[in-house]
């Protein structure tokens, strides 16, 4: 018989469509990377310029080659399996280890997706709007983001400011007069100092840009979008690209900061402290840019991070997951969005909430369980019965575990530095 | 019936009970509707090695060795190319529909044993499986039993399942549909029961309508909703036309009301008319669970007559039962058994042979009073009238057979060995 197409069918492709349009043009390593200067992101890379002026700006450069490798490795994986994370996970190591995974997965990226809300508070308190008001606001954003909303247009507005508020941070930077050459020769020479806080804030720094969710995410991007293994010159191409923007972003936050606030001697307690970074280019309108910038960081954020997770757990038990699915059919999916939002909204309006603080503690986390994805992605992707010719080369291999034992030394380290309380 | 899970890493011991390895896994041959397992993979100090499977006894929770395999240095044997290795190459993996679009994960294997040999019967999808491989069933189940639920299962039978070329990760639900037409509808209904909602559409397109309408009787009042939200329109009253009339009422009723007026304007005229008149009841009433599907003969009639009319009808087995007696203004006079008209001279009057006592119930019945008349009474069937003593439908036992019975009891009984 033959069937009439599906009421339901053809508004799943309208909305598809919407996305891979958008996701095609901007390619997933770029918009993987945007989303990386999250509010998170924008705070952490704040607060590194605030306190250690250059002195930060060799991680940088460090992270952008990482994080360049790491999702290379990832989208290998896409490319070559058209699986998502999850799902190689589950395949590989069985349901203990791949509910081991999802339970760190879906910790990081809690605390990303509170980072977001915190950030659209932080936001809006440039404004004079309460946090109550921001989280309810924020909640509403991915209900309706769920509700199978128009999207693509908002999206591209979102990418536009952040965009723009990018290149307010790099004109801001130049304005400000910076110390060019002390930032040119602290991008190649590290100044490494042995005190608890800069470890924390390089493990900040390291956690904000090389992410859990974003490596869960350029996966299930790349497999989605049905690209293979003759994609890879574009794959490597477009994450190559969007590492380096990220971190260039990074970088002239970091120079702005240094150049505004670390000179003076200042230190970031408030968004409003954080926005004087942007005072050479702007002055006295600094907290307004600096508030869209952030609010629209956040949303950028909050439209990827929760759907990514959500995707990640139910891929990996095999429940439907997808905004096409009723309430009824997806019921983990939309359980576990319905968490992430309900426990973000009730988290952030905490009354006297260190909005900042929380944004970097969030990262900080993010890069200590950093290590255990990047251990599964690095045991995959060295596997060549599965992966074939996209198993990563002797070169790749090297460097992803290179990168993975960093981070993980890394992380022993700032554990280590908090049990015997180093300041 | 033990699943992979519990048998995967059992040790292996020869005669003398010694350990040799332990079971990493099973290999079959993907060819019959419930393939044997034929080899075990035993994994030792010095590697995997391949054995017959019935070179293996079990003893308890290990296996032995049998006689003559020859201890440690039993005869490996090579697994053939096209042999499947449960647990590395299904176990885990996807299973995607028909369509391709993706669906469930294998959770867990299930085998039996029958007549010695030991069968793969179907892919666990379900939460028990998951569960079972964390070693949590056992408490899970008793945390839904305090909680007085229990833990649903979601096995589908392996004849449903069509493993893809190894090389390819996937392993195809495929529901030949022809196949599953040959089985019984409520069978039908367990298996749709656990497939996804896009699955359950495509069976119900494809099946025949009668088919279709009997199964989609069968399910959870939940799933029947969504299955029909996502039928199209045609097709959906084409199967509510074919469902008794008080099924589909009770279907309908739980459709949203615009779904639901859309659906009876393109139902049969005499179809929609019976589901309109019923759904004036309420749900509970004696009005809202009878069906409009009955035999009823003028009382004029000899029964012979009535015998040649019934032969015209071909009515239903449920709607014959009884067979009522009504006066020319369709009032109930009685009722009357297909035996005593049977066993009736052909020209005695109806009148004559029924029993002018039947009982009856309003339409405003409540349908546990109903439920139980009719265990009291051990009725396979109550009419149902208006104020003026008009038959309006019947209430058949299978109607009030679920109010009858203690909670739960009839989904448990689904789940019966018969498959």
């Amino acid at each position: 018989m033959t069937a009439k197409p599906h009421p339901r069918r053809i508004r799943r492709f309208r909305l598809r469509g919407n996305i891979r349009l958008l996701l095609l043009v901007l390619g997933p390593g770029l918009v993987s990377g945007f989303a990386d200067n999250d509010a998170g992101g924008i705070a952490t890379y704040s607060l590194a310029g605030a306190r250690f002026g250059y002195g930060l700006m060799w991680s940088l450069l460090v992270t952008m080659l990482a994080l360049g490798i790491t999702q290379e490795a990832g989208a290998r994986l896409g490319l070559a399996t058209g699986q998502g994370l999850a799902g190689l996970i589950r395949e590989r190591f069985g349901v203990r280890w791949t509910g081991f995974a999802v339970v760190v997965m879906l910790a990081a990226n809690l605390g990303t997706i509170v980072a977001e809300f915190a950030g659209i508070a932080a936001a809006l308190s440039l404004f004079g709007v309460a946090p109550q008001i921001s989280s309810v606001l924020a909640a509403t954003f991915v209900i309706a983001l769920v509700a199978r909303a128009n999207f693509g247009p908002v999206q591209y507005a979102f990418l536009a400011v952040g965009l723009a508020v990018s290149v307010a941070y790099a004109v801001s930077a130049v304005l400000a007069n910076p110390d060019w050459g002390h930032a040119a020769v602290a991008s190649f020479v590290p100044e490494l100092q042995g005190s608890g806080v800069y470890i924390v804030t390089l493990v900040g720094v390291v956690g904000t840009t090389i992410t859990p969710w974003g490596q869960a995410f350029i996966q299930s991007y790349v497999a989605d979008k049905g690209l293979g293994p003759r994609d890879l010159a574009a794959a490597r191409l477009d994450v190559g690209l969007g590492s380096f923007l990220t971190n260039l972003v990074a970088a002239f936050i970091v120079v702005a900061c240094a150049a505004t606030i670390w000179t003076h001697g200042g230190s970031i307690e408030s968004a409003a402290d954080a926005a004087l970074a942007l005072g050479p280019l702007a002055g006295q309108s600094a907290t307004v840019i600096f508030g869209i910038g952030l609010l629209a960081a956040s949303l950028l954020g909050l439209a990827v991070v929760p759907l990514t997770s959500a995707y990640f757990a139910c891929e990996a038990f095999g429940w439907e997951s997808g905004v096409h699915w009723r309430w009824r059919e997806a019921p983990v999916f939309y359980g576990l969005l319905a968490f992430f939002v309900g426990f973000s909204a009730l988290f952030t309006i905490i009354p006297g909430l260190p909005l900042i603080e929380v944004l970097f503690a969030t990262q900080v986390f993010n890069g200590l369980l950093l290590p255990i994805i990047l251990t599964f992605v690095m045991l995959i992707s060295g596997d060549r019965q599965r992966l074939g010719a996209l198993a990563g080369g002797r070169v790749l291999q090297f460097l992803g575990w290179g990168i993975t034992f960093l981070v993980s030394v890394m992380s022993v380290v700032y554990v280590l530095s908090q049990i015997f309380s180093w300041s | 019936m033990p699943y992979l899970s519990e048998i995967q890493h059992r040790r292996i011991v020869d005669q003398g009970g010694a350990v040799v390895g332990k079971l990493v896994d099973v290999a079959i041959i993907p060819k019959e509707q419930f393939p044997a397992v034929q080899w075990a993979v035993v994994g030792g100090p010095d590697g995997e090695r391949t054995l017959r499977w019935t070179d293996l006894e079990p003893a308890g929770r290990q296996y032995r060795l049998v006689q003559g395999a020859g201890g440690a240095g039993a005869v490996a044997v090579e697994l053939p190319p096209e042999a499947l290795r449960l647990a590395r190459d299904l176990l885990d993996k996807q299973i995607v529909d028909t369509h391709g679009a993706k669906v469930v994960r294998v959770n867990d294997l299930q085998l039996e044993d029958t007549g010695g040999q030991l069968r793969l019967v179907g892919a666990d999808v379900g939460l028990r499986g998951l569960l079972r491989r964390v070693g949590g069933e056992q408490v899970a189940e008793r945390l839904a039993g305090i909680v007085g639920r229990k833990l649903p299962r979601g096995i589908i039978p392996w004849h449903l399942v069509e493993p893809l070329e190894a090389a390819q990760a996937n392993v195809r639900l495929t529901v030949p549909h022809q196949k599953l037409a040959l089985l019984h509808p409520a069978d039908i209904a367990d298996i749709v029961e656990e497939m996804t909602a896009d699955e359950r559409r495509a069976v119900f397109e494809q099946l025949d309508i009668e088919t279709a309408a009997e199964a989609l009787g069968e399910i959870e009042p939940e799933m029947q909703v969504s299955i029909v939200d996502d039928l199209d329109e045609e097709r959906a009253a084409d199967i509510l036309d074919e469902m008794d009339p008080d099924e589909a009422v009770d279907l309908l009723q739980d459709l949203s009301a615009e779904r639901r007026e859309e659906l009876i304007d393109l139902m049969e005229q005499e179809e929609s008319d019976d589901v309109a008149e019923l759904l004036a009841y309420p749900e509970d009433s004696a009005g809202g669970i009878m069906t409009t599907d009955f035999v009823a003969l003028p009382r004029e009639l000899t029964a012979g007559q009535a015998i040649e009319r019934l032969r015209e009808l071909q009515p239903d087995p449920s709607a014959a039962y009884y067979l009522y007696v009504v006066d020319a203004e369709g009032r109930l006079d009685g009722n009357v058994s297909l035996r005593d008209l049977v066993v009736a001279r052909p020209e005695t009057a109806l009148a004559e042979i029924m029993n002018p006592n039947a009982l009856r119930v309003r339409a405003d019945t409540s349908k546990e009073d109903v439920a139980s008349l009719i265990a009291k009474y051990d009725l396979l069937a109550l009419p149902v009238v208006d104020a003026r003593r008009v038959l309006l439908g019947t209430v058949t036992v299978d109607d009030v057979v679920e109010l009858m019975l203690p909670r739960g009891w009839k989904k448990r009984t689904h789940r019966s060995p018969a498959r």
